[in-house]
């Protein structure tokens, strides 16, 4: 079994018509047993943005603390928030400086620019090879269904409301045909003026 | 407590920290992670002008494409260009390290900088780190001595050539390469050649697919065309999958309002 | 093999740990105290490779009593939690890293109780009940059936009892005593012990 896949989970991230959404499972288990049913992988680190990280649920947590550290003390120094392209550069960085002894997280940044407000969507492989497409990123132990589903639901410029259902739709249906992720989902859906947090009904097997 | 706060900055360089940790883990019988490659056709060729660089632009983790439309066509000075196939964030980074150290010698130097140059700088990078930076690249650029073509391997060692290419689509693209390059094609003819020979990989390599980027590199000029062919077009949808707003059972929402409206009241001050 | 449970209530954390040491075959003990009061209102309950756990709890506690020597005041359950999970993801990079699994459980007065699941990887994750060992196979479907987020003291009591009873009935290896405290707002206590006599009785 991948290092990868210990403790379970997946991340998804969709970009809309002047939105984006993120969505997270919430199981945390050591293997087969499943130990919490409420652990989000998603954290909001900045007004407008999102990070989610799926992998090893230890370097889950070194690496959220590590980048807000660099990101405060970033902050700190420059008197200005960080936009998310930034913030991914950091973080690919940071992930090749590990290049040979590397964290076992699969990362993925949604958000808007805080000027622009232009969506912004980013996904890394564990030794932070950035990935920004235009329509949508996976990461967790059921990317492969997670890639499927984006792939037939997604669409262009969907508006907030149509975004919301493809990206739960889609991961509801991917997760559950993964045994290692699931047992409830938690969707992100940030817009310009507001950010939109709806917990999905889901089945607990 | 300070000095805890001040061994988590950044120093410059790889970290090694989580060797033996992993080390350990994987000694247990886990299987180490995949990270993405990019399986790759990426040739380069030298014409009466100057260079023609061109890359598909798949990228892939295993089995799985994880990026259809990437750039594999590096900056690397406003000269010289690079290719690169293998570990992707290792192509990514030591173009990038390369980039920056170019650009610093060329301020220090006041000089355009040598093909040559990012070529001893790239190759002695490798070598340093004994192939452990899996990077297979094609070198590109003109400078006054005229246009040059470089393949590197991950280990270090280096080709000077009027044509090359690399990655798993290498021995595909050299088919067309061998039977038709000749030296002195004109840019429309060199254009054609990388455009035939490029597809070969991506329609007959696994690894390799997408779209071609082409980038050409004359004397004083450059055209980084992006997406030059759209070699794999994908299907029209016909219907779309629309669904009914409230389809997904939602059991709680929690609305946050980012707009802060804010009012700023004059108090009068106190007169004594 | 051993065993370590803990329950979250609306006002309290509530431990239990099995008291056998056993070294390979042998059980070199069976009166063992795998709960530690480590202040005031915190508790850590330990199990792992047998001296990692004591060396391991040792110098986090002793490292808690000296935050509160400099600062005049507690670490918070949830600070002590992060502190132990640092450290041990710290060790876990070193040549020689703990193979501890553990519970940090304590009240806040103003954040109310906390319990942090810990593992040998440092994995953590606050949780409202939990295990570690083999007794957790069956403690948790046990959990699920009689937790709920008004649980009594008495009734987390009750739930230990019942986790304990199917461990000793169905766990291969013989746990036959366990320990249990609580912590709430008037600090750390020992409850009375659940063993194999206790439960016929």
């Amino acid at each position: 079994m991948s290092i990868l896949a210990y403790n379970g989970g997946c991340v998804v991230a969709m970009r809309g018509k002047d939105c984006v959404a993120i969505a997270t499972d919430h199981r945390f288990g050591i293997q087969a047993q499943t130990i919490s049913t409420d652990f989000k992988k998603v954290f909001h680190i900045g007004p407008r943005m999102f990070l989610g990280l799926t992998g090893l649920q230890t370097d889950i947590l070194t690496v959220r603390d590590r980048l807000m550290f660099r990101k405060n003390l970033y902050e700190t120094r420059e008197n200005r928030e960080m936009c998310p392209k930034p913030f991914s550069a950091m973080m690919s960085s940071f992930l090749y400086e590990h290049r040979f002894g590397p964290y076992f997280i699969e990362p993925v940044v949604a958000g808007l620019d805080p000027k622009t407000m232009e969506p912004f969507i980013c996904n890394m492989d564990l030794i932070g090879c950035p990935n920004a497409p235009d329509d949508f990123v996976v990461a967790g132990t059921c990317a492969e269904q997670l890639y499927g589903m984006c792939e037939t639901l997604w669409k262009p410029d969907l508006e907030p409301d149509q975004l919301f259902e493809v990206i739960a739709q889609s991961i509801v249906n991917a997760f559950d045909r993964d045994a290692m992720s699931g047992w409830g989902a938690t969707v992100y859906i940030i817009e310009k003026d507001k950010i939109t947090e709806r917990t999905l009904k889901t089945r607990m097997d | 407590m300070d000095l805890d706060n001040a061994r988590e900055l950044p120093r410059a360089g790889f970290n090694f920290d989580n060797c033996k940790r992993n080390a350990t883990l994987l000694n247990r019988g886990f299987k180490p992670p995949i990270t993405t490659k990019t399986g790759t056709t990426i040739v380069g060729i030298i014409y009466k002008d100057g260079v023609i660089l061109g890359a598909d632009t798949r990228a892939t983790e295993g089995p799985i494409v994880s990026d259809k439309n990437c750039a594999k066509i590096h900056y690397l000075a406003k000269n010289i260009y690079c290719c690169g196939a293998g570990t992707a964030a290792d192509t990514e980074m030591t173009t990038d390290l390369i980039s920056s150290q170019l650009e610093l010698h060329r301020l220090q130097t006041d000089r355009e900088v040598r093909v040559v140059a990012a070529n001893t700088m790239l190759k002695q990078m490798l070598f340093r780190y004994q192939g452990h930076i899996s990077a297979a690249l094609v070198l590109g650029g003109v400078d006054k001595t005229g246009p040059h073509i470089y393949s590197i391997h991950p280990h270090g060692s280096s080709d000077k050539l009027p044509y090359a290419t690399m990655g798993s689509g290498s021995l595909a693209a050299m088919t067309v390469f061998e039977s038709r390059w000749k030296p002195d094609l004109s840019e429309e003819e060199g254009k054609k050649l990388v455009r035939d020979a490029d597809p070969t990989g991506v329609f007959n390599d696994l690894g390799s697919g997408s779209n071609i980027d082409l980038c050409v590199i004359r004397k004083g000029s450059v055209e980084y065309l992006r997406n030059y062919e759209l070699a794999n077009k994908k299907g029209k949808r016909q219907l779309d999958y629309r669904f009914k707003t409230g389809t997904s059972t939602v059991l709680h929402t929690n609305i946050k309002d980012l707009l802060v409206t804010e009012r700023v009241q004059a108090v009068p001050m106190e007169i004594s | 093999m051993e065993t370590l449970l803990g329950i979250k209530g609306p006002d309290f954390v509530m431990l239990a740990a099995d008291t056998t040491h056993a070294r390979s075959i042998i059980v070199m003990k069976e009166d063992q105290n795998k709960i530690h009061k480590v202040s005031d209102s915190l508790l850590i309950s330990t199990v792992g490779e047998s001296g990692d756990t004591e060396q391991f709890t040792e110098f986090i506690s002793k490292n808690i009593a000296l935050y509160k020597m400099r600062n005049g005041y507690d670490l918070s359950p949830r600070e002590s939690a992060h502190f132990t999970r640092k450290n041990l993801a710290e060790y876990l990079r070193s040549r020689t890293p703990y193979q501890v699994f553990m519970f940090v459980a304590g009240y806040d007065p103003n954040a109310g109780p906390e319990l942090t699941f810990i593992d040998y990887l440092a994995n953590a994750l606050p949780v409202n009940y939990a295990g570690h060992g083999y007794g957790a196979i069956f403690a948790s479907s046990i959990y699920d059936r009689y937790w709920h987020p008004n649980i009594t003291q008495a009734e987390a009591y009750d739930v230990f009892k019942k986790c304990i009873a199917e461990i000793q009935k169905r766990l291969v290896v013989n746990l036959k005593n366990f320990t249990v405290a609580v912590v709430d707002k008037d600090g750390v206590r020992d409850l009375e012990p659940i063993s194999a006599a206790s439960l016929a009785a």
